[in-house]
């Protein structure tokens, strides 16, 4: 496919000196092993990331486990899984053999509950917003700023659409006042615009309603816009940052028109500060962005809307989906084309400043070292712009990017097990999958090799 | 010929697919009526006599179709003997070319079509153009196996003789159609019929001719012969007339269980000195369960139960109509169905995003109320959807029903229309004894996450289709070829490999090549 936006836009040619050298000290800079969870973890991954059927086995596990009543259930659903193995690894023969009889079962039960318990709890950073306080109070501390995040069940019904609202009102209050006790680090709160607020919430709009109808999108977006508005208001008050997370194609034009509408009412005018996502595994990315552009500058709000830039996490979904009802996929088929593209996107989005505030959100090393070299390159100071990772993903990366005295935030949801199972499904697929930048990485490949422009 | 591949939906979630079907219902809209006519050995006669109305409106009439008298009938019938022997006569491929060109011609008409089933049945955008998209699947898929049968099947061959089996057509194949799908339904047992080499008689349903015509008009203009394809619009006394010709040779029906019971009894009566067996291929109804077990994604399915139950105003013979789920997970689940009830719109076919549109005609709705009623009165728990558009369209609130008892109406018939029950059960085991019981076998649901549970309940299921994690409903053509066991049907699958054996006759030729000793 000709692209023309690639050449009209092409890197400046000495952009990868700058690029490779920013790589390397920021793979230099990550902090060795984090965290406790790693063992199990690691091994569980490695497994997973060597036999596409155990992968597929393990995920389902993980799935399951929150709707099982015991530990025997759990192991009957192991040996189940297994069973569906062509070729059985040997530690797999030992955990059908483990099913058979029932304190053998209940053993094993337990052993691949701890198993999820510990992948979950490398995800989410707590059970509650409470709970996740002072984890949220320490990353603060070492110079990264938060988003929290809420997990949840799918909204089926008006009433947990109405739960969800309310969860994310009572974050934003308690987060606000857990911040007040955040010393002060200067890099997080301010930049060349202005003020950052601390307290910043990501929400999912199809949490919000049970509305969504891709060939629809009006229905969900009044509905959904009752509770966001509410939330916008609440965040104003408190002087917090709202961001709505981008989800699948069947939500997409209902989040975005959503969230460009309720900034043009003018109580929103003057704040609070919000912000969207834009998804450059889309084919039409591009075109989205000229849109978000368009409105923002037509809307001039006192506060400018964030954009997060990510590559997108529904590409599986999308790719079936569109093989299923015989659609082009609405994402790109090729791996670089999306990393091409996020850097196309990288570089309008930072033009475009300070009409936009850009949040970078990879853990792919040369995508985010790109982004940083580029706004180098365009005069951007570090405070004017943020690079964003998921907790669990990114928190050697996040160390790294704090050292290197960049302004950094990390994504943390917060929820119990069973709410966050779609997330940590998804997280692991991520991981493991051969296109993935942290899969490649954990393989071993090359540092130089995976620097090289996509 | 390319392979088969199944005709891509309307991306709907796209704005300009959206207006481009909201441009062609404003033309439909600013047409007069279609004037549906008899065509009889290519001939046409108008002189309507009957009205197809829109459900949601039913002063808008949409069709005026003539009906078919019992001489045209004959006439048909006569008509289409003759003309089955050229199109029988004809290479299988040459055939298939014309119905792929037929695909063609609705291909081309797709978003009109769509709109047509907006105003003739009440099928919502999204159905509406499943609906036209698996008509065409069918005259794809049908011409392409056609092709492939002809070619027989191989026999062992020795040494001194020479065997073939190739198939004929049966002859003149009556299609007897229901309003549900109005175009798809019609489409498949017609294609199925002429890719085999049979002329066809197709009797539409009464409340949608005007879409049985549109396929009529596409095979025409694709150039299948006249007399090869018959129109006879009209009531049911049309449709018996037909069934029962003493020149009709096979019978593909897909409508109610009384009426198919009804053909298959007289069709194995050998009357008017008949020299042929009446074959019939019948598709009745369904008392669909789905089945959820306590480790089953209730995320999953509450919208699964929503669309199986509510899509189309469970108008269809797939629909799930009881809901049986585990003890330890029925409380919530019923909670959320409960709530998830008020997300439904009720209202027009023609706007995006509902999500149940009124019933087919008054008698269907009232018929479901009375269904309603009885089972409160039996003590059962009725939770309806309480907002209802205003207006005179045939609307019926979607109903989930609690506490049922057993025996009652609501729990062994087929309802065909927005109603649902749920029963908890003990296990799995448990519901499938209850499935077990049932007269009907047509579609089935499971919702587990145990690879060993599905296996289980795919073993000992008796339901023509089961539908592992996900709902009950939507069958696509060459991938879930679709039909039920038992009293739901003769067992033939719909856009299955095996479906057009049911329209030909299977010939044998052994010739000894053996002379005087010599066998070349
Ligand atoms: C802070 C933060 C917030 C996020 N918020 C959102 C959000 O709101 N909405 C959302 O959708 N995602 C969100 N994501 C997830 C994000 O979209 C990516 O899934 C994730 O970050 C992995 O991308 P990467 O650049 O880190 O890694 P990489 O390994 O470089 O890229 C992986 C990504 O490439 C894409 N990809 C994979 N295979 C192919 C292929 N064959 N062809 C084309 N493209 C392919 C996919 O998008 C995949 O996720 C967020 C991520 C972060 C860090």
């Amino acid at each position: 496919m000709p692209d023309t936006l690639v050449t009209a836009a092409a890197p400046p040619v000495d952009l990868e000196p700058q690029l490779l050298a920013l790589g390397r000290e920021l793979s230099e800079r990550r902090s060795p092993l984090h965290a406790a969870t790693r063992g199990a973890y690691d091994r569980a991954m490695a497994l997973a990331a060597s036999d596409p059927q155990l992968r597929a086995a393990l995920f389902r596990l993980v799935d399951v486990a929150p709707a099982c009543a015991g530990s025997a259930e759990l192991a009957e659903h192991l040996a189940a899984y297994l069973e569906e193995l062509d070729e059985p690894a040997p530690p797999v023969a030992l955990g059908t053999r483990a099913a058979t009889s029932p304190l053998a079962r209940r053993a094993t039960g337990r052993v691949a509950a701890t198993l999820v318990r510990s992948m979950a709890g490398r995800f989410i950073v707590g059970e509650s917003v409470a709970a996740a306080a002072p984890v949220l109070g320490r990353l603060w501390q070492r110079n990264t700023a938060v988003t929290v995040d809420l997990l949840g069940e799918a909204t089926v019904t008006p009433a947990e659409g109405e739960a969800y609202a309310r969860r994310c009102h009572e974050a934003l209050i308690s987060l606000t006042a857990a911040s007040k006790a955040w010393p002060e680090r200067p890099l997080l709160e301010r930049d060349g615009i202005g003020r950052l607020p601390r307290v910043n919430l990501s929400v999912k709009v199809t949490a919000l309603t049970p509305l969504t109808r891709a060939e629809a999108p009006d229905r969900g977006r009044l509905d959904a816009a009752r509770h966001l508005r509410a939330l916008l208001r609440r965040a104003k008050e408190l002087n917090a940052h709202l961001h709505v997370d981008m989800e699948s194609m069947a939500s997409r034009e209902l989040i975005l028109e959503l969230v460009l509408d309720l900034l043009d009412e003018p109580e929103f005018a003057d704040g609070p500060s919000t912000g969207l996502v834009l998804q450059a595994y889309l084919r039409d990315s591009e075109e989205l962005l000229d849109r978000i552009l368009e409105r923002t500058a037509a809307a001039q709000r006192a506060v400018p809307l964030t954009v997060r830039l990510v590559k997108g996490a529904y590409w599986d979904h999308e790719t079936i989906e569109a093989a299923q009802n015989g659609w082009t996929p609405p994402v790109w088929t090729d791996k670089a084309e999306s990393d091409r593209c996020f850097e196309r996107l990288t570089r309008r989005l930072l033009d475009a400043h300070p009409l936009v505030r850009t949040a970078i959100a990879s853990h792919n090393l040369r995508s985010v070292a790109h982004a940083v070299a580029y706004a180098r390159h365009v005069g951007l100071q570090p405070r004017d712009f943020e690079l964003q990772v998921l907790r669990g993903l990114g928190d050697d990366l996040q160390d790294a990017l704090a050292a290197a005295g960049l302004r950094g935030r990390t994504y943390c949801p917060v929820g119990d097990m069973v709410a966050g199972m779609a997330y940590l499904v998804r997280r692991l697929l991520e991981n493991t999958s051969n296109t993935s930048f942290l899969a490649s990485r954990a393989s071993g490949s090359d540092l130089e090799e995976l620097l090289r422009r996509p | 010929m390319t392979d088969f591949r199944n005709e891509p939906f309307l991306e709907l979630r796209r704005a300009h697919e959206r207006d481009r079907l909201i441009a062609a219902l404003d033309a439909f809209d600013a047409a007069p009526p279609i004037e549906v006519p008899v065509i009889v050995g290519g001939e046409r006669r108008v002189d309507p006599t009957a009205a197809s109305v829109d459900p949601g409106m039913p002063d808008r009439v949409v069709a005026a179709a003539t009906t078919a008298t019992p001489a045209e009938v004959d006439a048909a019938v006569e008509a289409a003997g003759a003309a089955a022997r050229v199109w029988g006569g004809m290479p299988a491929a040459e055939r298939a070319a014309i119905l792929a060109r037929a695909a063609g011609e609705l291909r081309s008409r797709r978003y009109e079509l769509a709109a047509l089933a907006v105003r003739e049945c009440a099928k919502p955008w999204v159905e509406a153009d499943i609906d036209v998209c698996e008509a065409i699947d069918f005259l794809e898929y049908y011409s392409r196996r056609a092709v492939l049968l002809d070619a027989g099947p191989e026999l062992i061959q020795l040494p001194g003789e020479r065997n073939t089996l190739h198939y004929r057509p049966r002859g003149v194949s009556a299609v007897i159609a229901p309003w549900n799908f109005p175009i798809a339904i019609a489409t498949g047992m017609t294609a199925a019929g002429l890719a085999t080499g049979n002329a066809v008689c197709l009797k539409p349903a009464e409340q949608s001719p005007a879409c049985a015509f549109a396929l009529v008009e596409a095979l025409e203009r694709a150039g299948v012969p006249a007399g090869a394809i018959a129109l006879l619009p009209g009531e049911g006394d049309v449709g018996a007339a037909l069934a029962d010709h003493p020149g009709v040779h096979t019978i593909a029906f897909t409508g109610s269980g009384a009426v198919g019971l009804e053909i298959l009894r007289r069709a194995a009566e050998p009357r008017d000195g008949r020299r042929h067996l009446k074959r019939v291929v019948a598709e009745m109804g369904g008392k669909n369960c789905l089945i959820v077990d306590a480790d089953a994604d209730l995320d999953d399915v509450v919208p699964a139960v929503l669309a199986s139950a509510f899509g189309f105003a469970g108008q269809k013979c797939s629909a799930a109509s009881r809901v049986l789920v585990h003890e330890r997970v029925a409380d919530v689940l019923s909670e959320r169905l409960r709530g998830s009830l008020e997300t439904l719109l009720v209202g027009q076919a023609e706007t995006f995003g509902t999500d149940v549109p009124p019933l087919i005609e008054g008698a269907s709705r009232d018929r479901v109320e009375r269904v309603v009623a009885e089972a409160v009165q039996a003590g059962a728990e009725a939770e309806r959807v309480r907002r209802l558009p205003d207006g005179d369209g045939f609307f019926s609130a979607p109903t989930v029903v609690f506490g049922a008892p057993p025996e009652s109406f609501v729990v062994r018939e087929e309802i065909f229309g927005p109603v649902v029950t749920v029963e908890p059960v003990a296990s799995v085991d448990a519901a499938c004894d209850i499935v077990d019981a049932q007269a009907h076998a047509l579609t089935g649901g499971l919702f587990s996450r145990n690879p060993r549970t599905i296996a289980a309940v795919a073993r000992r299921t008796p339901v023509g289709n089961l539908y592992v994690n996900r709902g009950t409903t939507g069958s696509m053509v060459g991938r879930q070829p679709f039909g039920g066991n038992r009293l739901s049907g003769t067992g033939t699958k719909a856009g299955g490999p095996d479906y057009l054996l049911h329209f030909v006759e299977p010939v044998v030729v052994t010739e000894n090549t053996v002379r005087h000793g010599l066998a070349p």
